[in-house]
């Protein structure tokens, strides 16, 4: 047998909700048996994948190369499968369905890979698949249809209805209905009318809409065309940061494709619908995420927000009503377009609908861009798809949403994800950052990591959020420096609360979360911090104490190295560190063979 | 006059027609990842070390850039997509394993166990 006849077949089993509720983890066993009883096992993978979005005919067995995807499997049908089709080559077409949505393409590539098995790629269908810079593999893969859809033959008013029904909510972080902010933008008197993108990515660690735009710009720009027909605009801007090089150098050339081949410009594909884009460049404040002081921005004022209501659908752009969405939510318009609202809102939870993409990053084995179905839990992120912890350390926390989120401990590592379960767990779905912690990590300094974030781009305009992060930083600071005094967890509390409830913009509101959250559930450190000058991670550097304990056999190494002379002592006797000398750079810790020096 | 739809399918066909002249329907074909996170990582390399082998000669391969697939941690990511076998997926490549690729896999065959993502 040749060396990669060894992988010869891919089996991909569903593991959604509704197919386990038609029993497929027995299905895994039975197919487990009958592989190896025909000694096929060595030659077949099996993966279990996340929700296939065709859960009235599961449980769903897809079988690849060929991508022949089996429905209503039941265990009698294995020993058929494995004889007939693994074995001689021949699918069984009574048990075959076909169904061909967007997402399966990706799928057909990577679904055996573990880390994409639990993953249903809807909004990067296409990323990591085609070649972002030739239009021709977007239009030969449906690419532009589901414009061409709408424009024959749904009005705009339908369009509307479609994406209310769809059940799609802002991917940026809110969780506003779609639906009715394109009902809204609709309804509005005024003229003209504006859409925009807003791909203002400014979180710390956040990848999402840089790598959708990246790999598949044509898919935002087929979302924003379509919203425009919707709610009647004629002009579209993509608010994109300028430290986006590639992305805006991709966008720059999808776009001029798309109107080379009549997609944008006067009168669309012979219809009389007419539509432009045009990029605006960001300076990349993280203000400017929200959308009125992005609307700001574009004006060419400072980028500052304002208070709401008015909302940019009725009142954006220069005044007009404006429609603006986040990258993900434009990139999911053509799929609900063209798959339908309802096999859309077949996929998800209750209040959330799709699924969500996450830029999972930290202290986790395989970093990376996911897309999961709303409803997947955070331990399946975490273990299933990212591997888990890196260096077999233990979990600490989950940091989701951002410098606007909160830092969840394992308790809550079950939690489903959609926009109402993550809020009641004290955190926010936010745009997608997923930051994993480990025991490594201090809580009160990644709070402070967050606020020092937070505080920086501030951008001014209202006392809470100015003055308040600036006095709870100060706080913050004090304690990771040993330096905190009795009453200032409370000071914190107190201070965050008043930041929340009166700050003007989304940017106030939620600088305080990762520090309230860490409060409430990792209370106990911030105690010791305060009362013991102590950091149990050893990660507040100020709070670290250095000395040599007796298993020093005096050989001079650390005394070499110090950096400030601060440790003394003669050759093969014990050494000892000046307290007053030391600067706590860890070097003689770093240096110690004999695991002498204690740092706590 | 012909609708939107009619004249999308066109495009389609005509989009499709495209890429099959330009070597679609080689026996192989090779991704290479490029996206900001994977130029960073090396890729613009890895894609000259095959780009260079095709117009020296490597024949019956077709190669196309794409974006983020989602693997941070190991790019840069290459793919060999052949019919009927299930696609190969490389990660950590760097240009001296474009090489080995290009004369392991895609001359001999042979699938490289060791760099292949699981």
């Amino acid at each position: 047998m040749k060396k990669d006849d060894k992988r010869q077949y891919a089996l991909i089993l569903c593991d959604g909700p509704a197919c386990l509720r038609k029993k497929s983890k027995n299905l895994e066993e039975v197919i487990k048996q009958e592989l190896d009883k025909r000694g096929m096992a060595d030659r077949v993978r099996l993966t279990l994948s996340g929700c296939l979005g065709m859960c009235d005919k599961g449980p769903i067995l897809i079988v690849n190369p060929g991508y022949v995807i089996y429905g209503g499997v039941t265990e009698h049908d294995i020993p058929a499968i494995v004889e007939q089709h693994l074995i001689n080559g021949e699918p069984i077409a009574r048990l075959e369905i076909n169904e061909d949505h967007l997402f399966n393409r990706f799928f057909r590539v990577f679904g055996d890979v573990g880390f994409f098995g639990k993953q249903m790629r809807i909004t990067l269908r296409n990323c990591g698949i085609i070649d972002p810079e030739k239009i021709d593999d977007y239009l030969s893969v449906r690419g532009y249809e589901a414009l061409a859809k709408v424009l024959t033959d749904i009005s705009p008013e339908d369009v509307v209805k479609e994406i209310k029904k769809s059940g799609l909510r802002g991917r940026g972080g809110a969780g506003y209905p779609t639906g009715i902010k394109w009902e809204l933008t609709r309804k509005s008197e005024g003229s003209p009318k504006y859409v925009i993108c807003n791909a203002d990515e400014g979180d710390p660690g956040a990848f999402m809409d840089r790598s959708a735009i990246e790999g598949d710009p044509h898919t935002v720009i087929e979302g924003m065309i379509i919203g425009g027909y919707a709610t009647g605009a004629d002009k579209g801007f993509v608010y994109i940061r300028a430290e986006y090089p590639l992305a805006i150098k991709r966008l720059e050339k999808a776009l001029g494709e798309a109107k080379t081949h009549g997609f944008l410009g006067k009168n669309i594909m012979g219809s009389d619908f007419s539509f432009d884009i045009e990029i605006k460049l960001g300076a990349g404040a993280f203000v400017c995420g929200e959308e009125t002081a992005l609307i700001h921005s574009i004006e060419g004022s400072r980028g500052m927000p304002r208070p709401r209501p008015p909302f940019p659908s009725v009142s954006g752009l220069f005044g007009k009503p404006t429609l603006i969405n986040n990258v993900e939510t434009w990139a999911n318009i053509p799929v609900i377009i063209l798959d339908g609202a309802d096999w859309f809102s077949s996929i998800g939870t209750e209040t959330s609908k799709g699924t969500k993409v996450f830029a999972v990053a930290g202290k986790v084995k395989n970093t990376g861009l996911v897309e999961v179905p709303m409803g997947t839990t955070l331990r399946e992120i975490i273990y299933d798809i990212a591997g888990g912890i890196a260096d077999d350390k233990k979990f600490k926390a989950v940091q989701t949403g951002g410098p606007s989120g909160g830092c969840l401990p394992e308790e809550y590592l079950d939690t489903k994800i959609d926009y109402e379960s993550l809020s009641k767990a004290g955190s926010i779905m936010g745009s997608g950052g997923m930051i994993v912690i480990d025991e490594d990590s201090c809580m009160v300094n990644i709070s402070k990591f967050f606020l020092e974030f937070t505080e920086n781009e501030s951008c001014g305009k209202c006392t809470p959020c100015r003055e308040g992060t600036k006095r709870m930083l100060e706080i913050l600071t004090r304690i990771t420096d040993g330096k905190g005094e009795e009453g200032d967890i409370e000071k914190l509390e107190r201070l965050g609360n008043m930041i929340k409830k009166a700050s003007l913009c989304g940017l106030g509101q939620s600088a305080p979360n990762p520090v309230l959250s860490t409060i409430k559930n990792f209370r106990e450190e911030y105690e010791e911090h305060i009362k013991e000058k102590k950091c149990r991670a050893s990660a507040c550097i100020a709070l670290l104490s250095y000395t040599i304990t007796d298993k020093c056999i005096g050989c001079m190494a650390c005394r070499r190295a110090c950096p400030v002379n601060a440790i003394s002592g003669e050759p093969k006797v014990k050494h000892v560190v000046d307290k007053t000398r030391c600067v706590k750079c860890g070097l003689c810790f770093n240096i110690c063979k004999f695991d002498a020096i204690d740092r706590r | 006059m012909a609708t939107p739809l009619e004249t999308i399918k066109k495009k389609r066909a005509e989009a499709i027609c495209r890429i099959i002249s330009k070597g679609y329907l080689s026996t192989k074909r090779v991704y290479v990842g490029m996206a900001t996170c994977e130029v960073a990582a090396g890729s613009k390399e890895v894609m000259e070390v095959f780009d260079n082998a095709i117009k020296n000669g490597l024949g019956d391969v077709y190669l196309s850039q794409k974006g983020c697939a989602g693997r941070c941690n190991l790019e840069p990511t290459v793919e060999v997509v052949e019919e009927n076998k299930i696609p190969v997926k490389y990660g950590k490549i760097n240009a001296e394993r474009a090489r080995e690729i290009i004369e392991r896999h895609l001359k001999r065959g042979e699938v490289i166990e060791e760099w292949v993502i699981r």
